[in-house]
C-alpha cells in the first residue's frame, strides 16, 4: 500500500505542475493579444458622441480594476492568480453584470451530462463490439456491425449530425431538434423535465455515439486479435476454461488497459469536442457559451472557460491515473 | 477398471494427417506438418517426441490435444484416448465432452510457460479457473488441496498470492507444472517445457516432472529437440522428420544402436567424454513442408539414398519388438511386403 500512496503523490504532484503550466500559458496568451478589452469597451461605449475625457478614465480605472488590469504585468499576474485560486473571472461584458462563474455554473452541467454520458456510452459501446468482434472473429452478425461502424465513422460530425436533425427533425419529426429541455418546466427532478431532459438528448447523443463508435471498436478489434494469440489465452483454452470467463478475465482485461488511456483522452477533451454538436443542436452547454463569448469579445468568459478546462482536463487524465493499478498490476509498485 | 482397459495404450494415434490450408489471393498452399503419424503411449510411460524445429512436433501434439484452429486441418487419421477404460475419440467427441476431458484427464505444459499465466490477475485465480469445475469441494477447501499440492512439489504456497510478473522464469515454469498435476490427469503432454530455462533450473524441473509423473502414475508426452533432455528422461522415443516418425524404440536402444540415417546423425551429434573429434554435421537443410521431396523425405539428405527412396515413401516397420524404423535400407522394399 505504501508504493500506491507513493504513486498517488506522484501523479498528484504531475497534476498540479500541468494545471498551473496550463494556466500560465492562458495567461500569457490573453495578455499579448493586440486587443484591449478595456479600450475595446470603452469604444464601445463611446461610439455615439463625445463623452468628457474625465468620466472616460474614471471608467478606464473602474474596468481596469474590473478585468484586473490594473499595475504591472506582475501585480496583474498576481490578481490573476488570486482570482483563479477562488474561480471568480469577474462580471461578464456580454451578460453585464452576471459574473462569469454563474454563467459557467449553468452552462457546465448541461455539457458535462451530454457528454460523459454520450462518450461513456460510445466508449462501452465500441469496446464490447470490438472485443466480441475480434474474439468470435468469424460472426456474420459481429462483422456486419463492423462495416456499420466503420461506414459513420469517416463522415465528418457535423454532417452526421446534420443527417441526423433532417431525418428525424423533418422528414419523420418525432425529435425534439433544438435545446436542452422544454423551457416552460419547472427544473429539478420531477418527471416532465427528466423524461424533456431525456427526449432533448437522444439526437445529440445518438450522432456522438455513431462517430466515435468506430474507432474504439476498430482500436478494440485489432488488440483483442491480437491478445487472443497470447500464450495464456492458448493456454486456457487448453484447459478448457469457460469460453465467457477467457472472453472477460483474459482477452478483454488485458486488452482493455490501452483503451482506457484513451477514455482518459477523450474525457478530457470533452470541452472542445461539445462546440459543435452544442452549437448544431442549440444544446445550452459550455461550447456554445464559449462560441457566444468569442462572438460578443467577452474576454472574462472566455478565459474563465479556458481556465476551467484545463482543471477538468488535468483532473480527468489524474483520475484514471489512479484507476489504472487497479486495472494493471503491474503498474502498481516501481 | 477391468484388465484390458489397463493394458491398452492410454493414447492411441492412427494415420494422422494435419495440414494447414492456406489461400491467399486465390493461390491454395498446403503444408503437411503432420503426415500419416501412427503411434501409441502406455500406461505410466513417459514417451519422448524429438526433431529439429519445424519438423511438426508441436502441430502433432495440438491436434491431439484438439486444439487446433484455421488454417490447421485434420485431413485423416485418429487420435483416441482411453482414460479409465472409457474411449475418447478427439475428432469426433462434441465440445462439452472435450471440455469436461481437459484438466481432469488430460492436461498441457506449454511451451513458452513464462506467459502461460494471465500477467493481470493472481496466480491463485489461474488454479480456480483450471481446476476449481474438477475436484468438486467447497472453494476453501479446494484451495487446501492446492496448497497441499504446492507444498508436495516443494513450491511456498504464499505465491498463490502473487502475480505471474513478481515471479522469475524457472518458478513461473514450476507454477506450471503444479497447474498441469493439481488434478492429477492421466496423460499430460508436455511441449518443450525447459526450452527457455538455463541448465540447472532445466535439472530442477526435470526432476520435478519426473517425480510428479511417478506419484501420480499419468503417462507424458514429452517434446523437445534436446536430445540429452530425452535421455535423461523417456522411456521410449520418437524421432520425427519433416512432419513423419522416421523411428520409434525404448530411449536406451535408440541412443546405443539407431537405425535410420537421420537418428543415426543425431546421435552421433551428441558430445561424448573424450571424443575429441569435431562433429560433422548434416549437410543440406530440413524440405519446405510445402512442398516435400517425393518419397522418402530425408532422401536429398540421406548418405544411403537409392532409387526407390526418391519416389516411394518407406513405411513404418517393426523390425525388432517395440522397434519401428521407416527406411528402404533398413527394410528393403521386397522384405517389407
Amino acid at each position: 500500500m505504501r508504493g500506491y500512496g507513493v504513486y498517488l503523490l506522484t501523479r498528484l504532484g504531475q497534476f498540479v505542475l500541468v494545471v498551473f503550466i496550463g494556466i500560465n500559458i492562458s495567461f500569457i496568451v490573453t495578455h499579448s493579444t493586440p486587443i484591449d478589452p478595456v479600450e475595446a469597451t470603452i469604444a464601445a461605449s463611446t461610439m455615439f458622441g463625445a463623452v468628457n475625457p474625465e468620466a472616460i478614465a474614471i471608467m478606464r480605472q473602474s474596468l481596469k480594476e474590473l478585468y484586473g488590469l490594473e499595475g504591472g504585468l506582475f501585480e496583474q499576474y498576481l490578481t490573476f492568480w488570486r482570482r483563479v485560486v477562488v474561480l471568480d473571472f469577474g462580471p461578464s461584458l456580454s451578460a453585464f453584470p452576471a459574473p462569469v462563474s454563474a454563467l459557467i455554473a449553468r452552462a457546465l452541467p448541461w455539457t458535462v451530462g451530454l457528454l460523459v454520458v454520450s462518450t461513456v456510452l460510445t466508449w462501452i459501446l465500441g469496446n464490447l463490439l470490438g472485443g466480441l468482434a475480434g474474439y468470435y472473429h468469424q460472426s456474420r452478425t459481429l462483422r456486419f456491425a463492423g462495416v456499420v461502424a466503420m461506414a459513420f465513422h469517416p463522415i465528418p460530425y457535423y454532417i452526421v449530425a446534420f443527417m441526423l436533425l433532417i431525418v428525424f427533425g423533418y422528414l419523420w419529426p418525432i425529435l425534439p431538434i433544438s435545446g436542452g429541455a422544454q423551457i416552460n418546466l419547472q427544473r429539478g427532478f420531477n418527471l416532465p423535465f427528466l423524461s424533456s431532459l431525456l427526449i432533448h438528448s437522444i439526437l445529440p447523443i445518438t450522432s456522438l455515439v455513431l462517430v466515435g463508435l468506430g474507432g474504439w471498436f476498430m482500436g478494440m478489434r485489432s488488440l483483442v486479435s491480437n491478445v487472443v494469440t497470447e500464450d495464456y489465452v492458448t493456454y486456457a483454452e487448453l484447459g478448457g476454461v469457460d469460453r465467457r470467463r477467457i472472453l472477460a478475465s483474459y482477452v478483454m482485461r488485458n486488452s482493455l488497459v490501452p483503451q482506457v488511456t484513451g477514455l482518459a483522452m477523450s474525457l478530457g477533451a470533452i470541452f472542445n469536442g461539445a462546440i459543435i454538436t452544442e452549437q448544431v443542436f442549440g444544446y445550452p452547454g459550455i461550447g456554445h457559451l464559449l462560441i457566444q463569448a468569442v462572438h460578443a469579445g467577452d474576454y472574462s468568459l472566455v478565459l474563465g472557460i479556458t481556465t476551467i478546462s484545463i482543471i477538468a482536463v488535468s483532473a480527468a487524465v489524474f483520475l484514471i491515473d489512479l484507476l489504472y493499478p487497479l486495472l494493471d498490476p503491474r503498474v502498481r509498485v516501481r | 477398471m477391468s484388465a484390458a482397459a489397463s493394458t491398452a495404450p492410454v493414447l492411441q494415434v492412427e494415420a494422422l494427417r494435419a495440414y494447414y490450408k492456406i489461400s491467399s489471393f486465390g493461390l491454395d498452399r498446403e503444408v503437411r506438418a503432420v503426415d500419416d503419424v501412427t503411434f501409441h503411449v502406455n500406461a505410466n510411460e513417459i514417451y519422448g517426441l524429438a526433431g529439429e524445429s519445424s519438423c511438426g512436433k508441436t502441430t502433432l501434439i495440438r491436434t491431439i490435444a484438439a486444439a487446433i484452429k484455421p488454417p490447421l486441418r485434420v485431413v485423416g487419421g485418429s487420435v483416441v484416448f482411453n482414460f479409465a477404460g472409457r474411449p475418447v475419440d478427439m475428432q469426433k467427441a462434441d465440445d462439452e465432452t472435450v471440455a469436461a476431458v481437459r484438466w481432469k484427464h488430460l492436461s498441457y505444459i506449454m511451451q513458452g510457460s513464462m506467459s502461460v499465466l494471465n500477467p493481470v490477475r493472481r496466480v491463485e485465480r489461474a488454479f480456480v479457473d483450471f481446476a476449481f469445475r474438477h475436484i468438486g469441494k467447497r472453494k476453501p477447501e479446494f484451495l487446501d488441496i492446492v496448497r497441499a499440492h504446492l507444498q508436495r512439489l516443494d513450491l511456498n504456497p504464499d505465491i498463490l498470492a502473487a502475480y505471474p510478473h513478481q515471479l522469475s522464469g524457472g518458478m513461473r515454469q514450476r507454477v506450471a507444472i503444479a497447474l498441469a498435476t493439481v488434478c492429477r490427469p492421466e496423460f499430460i503432454i508436455a511441449d518443450e517445457p525447459t526450452t527457455a530455462l538455463d541448465v540447472i533450473v532445466q535439472n530442477s524441473v526435470l526432476a520435478m516432472i519426473r517425480d510428479v509423473q511417478k506419484e501420480i502414475g499419468s503417462s507424458l508426452i514429452f517434446v523437445t529437440h534436446d536430445l540429452a533432455v530425452h535421455a535423461n528422461l523417456c522411456h521410449r522415443l520418437g524421432i520425427m522428420y519433416a512432419g513423419r516418425l522416421v523411428e520409434e524404440g525404448p530411449t536406451a536402444e535408440i541412443f546405443k544402436a539407431p537405425k535410420h540415417p537421420y537418428t543415426t546423425h543425431l546421435v552421433a551429434s551428441l558430445p561424448r567424454i573424450g571424443n575429441t573429434a569435431p562433429k560433422k554435421g548434416l549437410e543440406g537443410t530440413p524440405p519446405s513442408l510445402a512442398a516435400p521431396p517425393p518419397g522418402c523425405r530425408f532422401h536429398p539428405r540421406c548418405p544411403l539414398a537409392m532409387d526407390i527412396c526418391r519416389t516411394q515413401n518407406p513405411p513404418m516397420v517393426e523390425v525388432l519388438p517395440g522397434r519401428r524404423v521407416a527406411c528402404f535400407a533398413v527394410t528393403p522394399p521386397g522384405r517389407a511386403a
